[in-house]
C-alpha cells in the first residue's frame, strides 16, 4: 500500500527509529511501510494519523480493487 | 526530545530474560534428570525423565507473552512462517507415515519436532524477506 508515511516523517525531521519509538512499533515496521510493503492495521493507521494531524486517507493512497471496482458498476 | 523507550523493544528484552532462564533450567533439569535416572525406582522414572518438560512450560508461557505484545508486522511475519512450517511438517507426516508400511522405519517423534523447527527458520527467512 503507498503512503507519504516517508515525506510526513521528513517534514517532522524523525529518524525511522523516532518515528518507531512513538508508535511503539519497530523500526523495521516504519522501514517495510515507507516502501509500501505492508499494510498496517487500522489501529495503527489511527496512531499514524493523530501523530501527524491529519486523516487517514492524506496518509495511506487508496488503491481501489478490481473486485470492489466492478461489484460498483453492478 | 527524549523518547521513551519503544515498548516492543521492551517485550524482547524481557522475552529474552525469560527464555534464558527457562533454558537454563531445561538444561540443568537435563543433566540431573540424567544423572538420578540409574538410581530411579523404575516407577519414578517416567515423572524423572519428563523433568525437564516443566522449564520448557515457562518457555512456552514467555512465548505466548511475546506473540500478544510484540510488534504487529513481527507478528504477521511469525504467524505466516509458523503456518508455513506446520504445512510443511503435516505434508511430510503424513507422506512418510503412508511410506512407514512400505516399509520403512518408525522415526523418532524428535524428527518431526525437528522437521518442524527447521522449517520455521526457513520460511521465517523468506517471509521475512518480503517486507523488507
Amino acid at each position: 500500500m503507498k503512503n507519504r508515511i516517508k515525506v510526513l516523517r521528513a517534514e517532522k525531521d524523525w529518524s525511522q527509529a523516532e518515528l518507531a519509538d512513538r508508535i511503539g512499533v519497530a523500526r523495521q515496521t516504519i522501514v517495510a511501510l515507507e516502501a509500501g510493503k505492508y499494510a498496517p492495521s487500522l489501529p495503527l493507521a489511527f496512531k499514524l494519523s493523530r501523530l501527524f494531524q491529519r486523516p487517514i486517507e492524506e496518509i495511506f493512497v487508496d488503491e481501489p480493487s478490481d473486485d470492489i471496482a466492478s461489484h460498483e458498476t453492478k | 526530545m527524549k523518547t521513551s523507550q519503544n515498548p516492543t523493544t521492551r517485550a524482547r528484552q524481557r522475552y529474552y530474560w525469560e527464555f534464558g532462564f527457562s533454558i537454563a533450567g531445561y538444561v540443568a533439569l537435563i543433566f540431573l534428570s540424567r544423572s538420578i535416572w540409574s538410581q530411579t525406582a523404575p516407577s519414578w522414572r517416567i515423572p524423572v525423565a519428563l523433568l525437564p518438560i516443566l522449564p520448557m512450560i515457562f518457555v512456552f508461557a514467555a512465548v505466548v507473552r511475546y506473540v500478544v505484545r510484540m510488534d504487529e508486522l513481527e507478528r504477521q511475519v511469525l504467524v505466516q512462517s509458523l503456518a508455513l512450517a506446520g504445512g510443511a511438517t503435516a505434508l511430510l507426516s503424513v507422506t512418510y507415515g503412508l511410506l512407514e508400511g512400505a516399509p520403512l522405519p518408525h522415526p523418532s517423534a524428535w524428527w518431526t519436532y525437528s522437521v518442524f523447527m527447521t522449517g520455521w527458520l526457513v520460511s521465517y527467512f523468506f517471509v521475512r524477506r518480503r517486507y523488507q
